[in-house]
C-alpha cells in the first residue's frame, strides 16, 4: 500500500510540473538547484563569451573529462545554436533534450548539461566518473580450471564481460528501471532465438510491477522476483562469474543485471543445478560426473545423517549392528543428555564457529577454526559432554554442506537440518520420513519462473538426465534442457555434425 | 454441470505419468500382509489367485478405457451425470465421494496399525492421523501435478525396497510350491477375490483421465502400470510362500515386513523399522489422490470451492481414523470394504459401461 501511494504521488508531481527548460541563464540556475535540493556538489561553470553555461553535479562527473573535452574546445569561441556545439564537442554519448526532467535525470547519471541562453533545448554530455574497482578474481566461486575474472559492480563492465564471451548479434540487452526512489538500472540479458520469448515477457513485467523505494543489490531483486517468498529454497541463481553467465545464456536462460551489483541473477534455475558448478564443464566427464555424485551424498550427509543418529539412538537402536552398537554405547557412556540435546547442542556450537568465522577477518578467522575444532571439540568429548561419534557425524554433515557450489543453497542445507533432528529426536524414523516427505512434496511445489524446480526429474525429462546428478560427454547433449522451454531446442543439429565427423 | 471436462492445458500431465498414478496408487498398505489372507483360501497355490486377479484387473481396466473414451474427454463424475441424469447422477456421485474418502481411511488406519504394532506402541492414533493428514493436505493443495510427482518418486525412491525383499531368496525352498494346482478352482478364485483390498485403487483412472495429454496412449500406459503391480505382487507372493512354512504364513499378519526381518548389513540390520517408517512415502500418494478424487466430486458435481471441503473431509477422516484403533474393529472394517470395493472396482465398471453404450445408442438414434 505505502508504495503504490509514493508511486502514484510521484507520477502527479510529474505532470503539474512545468518540464520546460528555463530561458534565462539565472531561472535555469535555480531550477537546477531547487530540483537537487540546493546540493553542495552542484557546479555550474560559465565559459564562452556566448553566455554558455554547464550544469553538473560534481561528485558523479568526471572533472578531466570535463576540462579537456568540454571546457577546453568550447571556451573562447562564439556559439548560436545547439548543433554548433556539437560540433566541437569530441564526446561519445550525446544527447540533447527539451525536457527539465531528464535532463536533471541525466545530471544524476552523470551528465554535464550545456546550457545556452535562448535554447529551448540543452545537451546532455556523458562523462561519468569511474569509480569501482578492476575486474578481479572470483573469490565465492573459484575454479581451478577455467577463467578467474569476476563480475565487477559496475553494469557496464558486467555486460561487456558477458559480450566477450558471447560475441554474437543475437544477445540481447534490454534496460529496465527499478526502485521508485535509487532509480537503479536493471538490465535483463537474454540470446534473441534461444531464449522463450513468454519467459522474457514474464521476467519483465515482474521487474516493472515491483513496487518498492530502492533495490541496492541484485540479491535483493532475486527475492523480490521470485514466485514464492515464503520458501527457503532459492529460486533463482546468484552467480558472479561471466562464464557461467555465458554458458547459462546458451541453455537458453535469462540473465538479469543491476547497477552496482557484482552478482548477476539467472532464471528459471532447478533445484539440482544449485548442484552443479561451473567446473563440471570444464573437466572430463568421468570426472564430473564423479564430483556430482559425490556433491548428491554430501547433501543428504549433511541434511539427514546428524537426524539418524538422533532417531536410531533415541528410538531404534535395535537397527545398529551389534558390534557398531558397543562402540556407540561405549562413546556415550559418559554422555549424561539423550542424543537430540547433545546434537543440538553441537550443531549450535558448529553454526557458532562458522559464523563467527565469517565474520571475522580471514586471518582471524583461520585461528578461530582451529579454537573450535581442536580445543572445543576434544574438550567437549573429555568433560563427557558429547560423545565421539557424534563429533564425526556433526563435522561430516558441516562439511557435506560446504561442498555444494552455490552459497545460498548450501545456507539452506545447513538450516533444514535443524528441523529435521528436532522431528527425528520426537519420533524417531517416522519423524525424519514426516520432514522428508515434506520436503518432497514442498520442493514440487515450487517453480522458478514457471519452470518445475524439481526438473529434469519431475517432470521426467530423460534427455536430460545426461546432465543433471550425472555429466554425459558433451556431445551427448546437444539438446537444450527443457527447463528453459527454449525456442531453439538443439545447440547443434545432430545430423549434421555426424556427417562432418 | 456439464459431462464433458476440458481442463486448461497447463494443467495437462504427459501420458506416461498414468504408469506410476496407477502403480503407486495400487501398490500401499495392502502389499504389507495380503499373502496371509489368500493362502488362507488357496493355500500354496496362492501365486495363482495372484496372477487370476492380475488378470482380471487388465480387462477391467480396458472396460473402464472404453467407457472413458465414450464421452471423452470425462471423468466418471461426468459419465454418472450423463447415465443417469442430473438428480440420480448427483446421488450416485456422492456415493464414489464417499467411496474415496472410505479408501482414504481404510490406508490411513492400517498404516497408522502397523505403525503403532511394529514401531511405536504407546503413540497415540491422532498423533499419526492429524499429522499425515495435513502432510496430504499440503500436497493436495498443490494440485494433480504436483500428486503425480509424488507418485513418481515414491515409485523411484522405493524401488531400493525389492533388493530388501530380495535378500530372502537364500533362505527359500521352491519345493513349497509343489505340487502346483492342488487347490481346486474355486478355492483359487476366492483367493482371487480375497486380492480386492490389496489390488484396488486403479478405478483413479476414472477421474485423472480427462487430466492426461494423449489420450489415445493412456491404454498402453494404464496397462503397464498394472502389469508392473501384479508382477511386484507375484514376486512378493512367491517368495512368501517358498520362504515361509505354510503354518508360518497362517499366523504372520504382515509377511512382507517380516521378510524385512532377516535382512543384515555392515551398518544396519532389522531394516523392518526404517520400511515400516519409509512406507509413509509409499501410501502418501494413495491418500493425496484419494483425498483429490473425493474433492474433484464435490466440485464437479456441486460447482463448489473445494477450499472449505477440504478441511471438512479431512476431519472426517481423522475422526474415523479415531474410531477404528483396534485390531478387530479394523479388520471388521477391512472385510466390510473388500466386500463391498470388490463390486465397485471389479464389477461396476461393466454395467457402467453397458449402461453408457445403451444411452449413447439412444442419444445418437434419437438425434437421425
Amino acid at each position: 500500500m505505502f508504495f503504490k501511494k509514493l508511486f502514484s504521488s510521484k507520477s502527479t508531481l510529474e505532470h503539474k510540473n512545468m518540464d520546460l527548460i528555463p530561458e534565462t541563464r539565472d531561472k535555469m540556475s535555480a531550477e537546477f538547484k531547487k530540483r537537487l535540493q540546493d546540493s553542495a556538489d552542484i557546479l555550474e561553470n560559465e565559459i564562452g563569451i556566448s553566455g554558455m553555461t554547464l550544469f553538473s553535479i560534481g561528485t558523479l562527473i568526471d572533472k578531466n573529462m570535463l576540462h579537456r573535452d568540454i571546457i577546453d574546445p568550447l571556451k573562447d569561441l562564439p556559439f548560436d545554436s545547439m548543433q554548433k556545439i556539437m560540433e566541437h564537442l569530441s564526446i561519445g554519448e550525446i544527447d540533447q533534450s527539451s525536457s527539465m526532467e531528464k535532463a536533471v535525470k541525466a545530471a544524476l547519471d552523470g551528465c554535464v548539461i550545456i546550457y545556452l541562453e535562448g535554447n529551448s533545448t540543452v545537451l546532455l554530455a556523458k562523462i561519468p566518473s569511474e569509480v569501482g574497482r578492476s575486474v578481479s578474481y572470483s573469490q565465492n566461486e573459484s575454479l581451478v580450471i577455467g577463467p578467474q575474472m569476476a563480475f565487477t559492480e559496475s553494469i557496464m563492465t558486467n555486460i561487456t564481460l558477458v559480450r566477450n564471451y558471447i560475441k554474437n548479434s543475437s544477445l540481447c540487452i534490454e534496460n529496465l528501471q527499478a526502485g521508485a526512489r535509487t532509480n537503479k538500472l536493471v538490465s535483463i540479458v537474454y540470446i534473441n532465438g534461444i531464449a522463450s520469448e513468454q519467459m522474457v515477457g514474464s521476467l519483465r513485467k515482474r521487474i516493472q510491477e515491483i513496487k518498492i523505494d530502492g533495490i541496492l543489490d541484485s540479491s535483493m531483486l532475486e527475492q523480490l522476483l521470485a514466485e514464492n517468498s515464503l520458501t527457503i529454497f532459492p529460486q533463482m541463481a546468484l552467480t558472479e562469474r561471466p562464464d557461467r553467465v555465458s554458458d547459462w545464456l546458451l541453455k537458453g536462460k535469462l540473465a538479469v543485471f543491476v547497477d552496482g551489483s557484482s552478482l548477476a541473477i539467472v532464471c528459471p534455475q532447478s533445484f539440482m543445478e544449485f548442484f552443479q558448478s561451473m567446473e563440471d564443464s570444464n573437466v572430463n566427464w568421468q570426472i564430473a560426473t564423479f564430483w556430482r555424485l559425490l556433491r548428491f551424498i554430501a547433501l543428504f550427509l549433511s541434511v539427514f545423517f546428524t537426524a539418524l543418529y538422533v532417531a536410531s539412538l533415541t528410538y531404534h537402536y535395535e537397527v545398529i549392528p551389534q558390534t557398531l552398537l558397543f562402540t556407540l554405547s561405549e562413546s556415550r557412556a559418559k554422555v549424561p543428555f539423550p542424543p537430540i540435546v547433545e546434537a543440538l547442542l553441537l550443531e549450535f556450537i558448529m553454526e557458532l564457529l562458522r559464523e563467527a568465522g565469517a565474520r571475522l577477518p580471514t586471518k582471524v578467522g583461520q585461528t578461530m577454526g582451529i579454537v573450535g575444532g581442536i580445543v572445543i571439540g576434544t574438550a567437549a568429548v573429555d568433560a563427557g559432554f558429547t560423545s565421539n561419534i557424534l563429533i564425526i557425524i556433526i563435522s561430516l554433515g558441516a562439511l557435506g554442506s560446504f561442498v555444494t557450489p552455490s552459497y545460498t543453497m548450501g545456507n539452506v542445507i545447513r538450516i533444514i537440518r535443524f528441523p529435521l533432528i528436532i522431528l527425528a529426536g520426537c519420533l524417531g524414523f517416522y519423524g525424519m520420513m514426516y520432514g522428508f516427505c515434506f520436503l518432497l512434496l514442498h520442493l514440487l511445489r515450487q517453480s522458478s519462473l514457471g519452470s518445475p524446480y524439481l526438473a529434469p526429474f519431475y517432470p521426467p525429462r530423460f534427455a536430460d538426465w545426461k546432465d543433471s546428478i550425472i555429466r554425459l560427454p558433451l556431445s551427448f547433449t546437444n539438446k537444450r534442457p527443457d527447463l528453459t522451454m527454449a525456442e531453439d531446442e538443439y545447440k547443434y543439429d545432430p545430423i549434421r555434425a555426424k556427417k562432418h565427423t | 454441470m456439464k459431462a464433458q471436462f476440458q481442463p486448461n492445458p497447463q494443467s495437462l500431465l504427459s501420458t506416461f505419468i498414468v504408469f506410476f498414478i496407477i502403480h503407486s496408487i495400487q501398490v500401499g498398505i495392502g502389499i504389507q500382509g495380503f499373502q496371509r489372507i489368500i493362502f488362507f483360501e488357496a493355500k500354496h497355490d496362492a501365486w495363482i489367485s495372484v496372477i487370476v486377479a492380475g488378470l482380471f484387473t487388465h480387462i477391467v481396466v480396458m472396460i473402464m478405457i472404453k467407457t472413458l473414451h465414450l464421452y471423452a474427454p470425462t471423468d466418471i463424475y461426468g459419465i454418472h451425470i450423463e447415465v443417469y441424469g442430473k438428480w440420480i447422477g448427483k446421488i450416485v456421485n456422492s456415493i464414489y465421494i464417499l467411496y474415496c474418502l472410505w479408501l482414504f481411511v481404510i490406508v490411513l488406519i492400517n498404516y497408522i496399525e502397523v505403525m503403532q504394532t511394529w514401531v511405536f506402541p504407546v503413540v497415540p492414533t491422532w498423533l499419526f492421523s492429524i499429522s499425515i493428514v495435513l502432510l496430504v493436505i499440503y500436497g493436495v493443495n498443490g494440485g494433480l501435478r504436483v500428486i503425480a510427482g509424488a507418485c513418481f518418486f515414491s515409485f523411484i525412491l522405493s524401488i531400493w525396497m525389492l533388493g530388501l525383499i530380495g535378500f530372502p531368496i537364500r533362505f527359500t525352498d521352491i519345493h513349497h510350491l509343489l505340487p502346483v494346482m492342488e487347490s481346486n478352482i474355486t478355492s483359487i478364485l476366492k483367493g482371487a477375490h480375497k486380492m480386492t483390498l490389496t489390488i484396488i485403487g486403479f478405478e483413479i483412472l476414472y477421474v485423472v483421465y480427462p487430466f492426461l495429454k494423449e489420450r489415445e496412449k493412456v491404454t498402453k500406459f494404464a496397462q503397464l502400470g498394472i502389469a508392473g503391480t501384479n508382477l511386484l505382487y507375484l514376486i512378493v507372493m512367491l517368495i512368501t510362500i517358498t520362504y515361509f512354512s505354510p503354518g508360518q504364513i497362517e499366523n504372520t499378519i504382515w509377511p512382507t515386513l517380516s521378510l524385512f526381518k532377516i535382512v543384515k548389513l555392515p551398518f544396519i540390520e532389522r531394516t523392518e523399522y526404517v520400511a515400516v517408517s519409509f512406507w509413509l512415502l509409499i501410501i502418501l500418494p494413495n491418500l493425496m489422490l484419494y483425498l483429490w478424487a473425493a474433492l474433484r466430486g464435490v466440485r464437479r458435481t456441486f460447482e463448489k470451492k473445494t477450499k472449505g471441503i477440504i478441511w471438512l473431509f479431512s476431519f472426517v477422516v481423522i475422526l474415523a481414523s479415531l474410531f477404528f484403533n483396534t485390531r478387530s474393529k479394523i479388520n471388521h472394517f477391512n472385510d466390510l470394504f473388500a466386500s463391498i470395493g470388490f463390486y465397485v472396482t471389479f464389477c461396476y465398471p461393466f454395467i457402467l459401461f453397458f449402461l453408457a453404450l445403451i444411452k449413447k445408442k439412444i442419444t445418437s438414434l434419437k438425434e437421425k
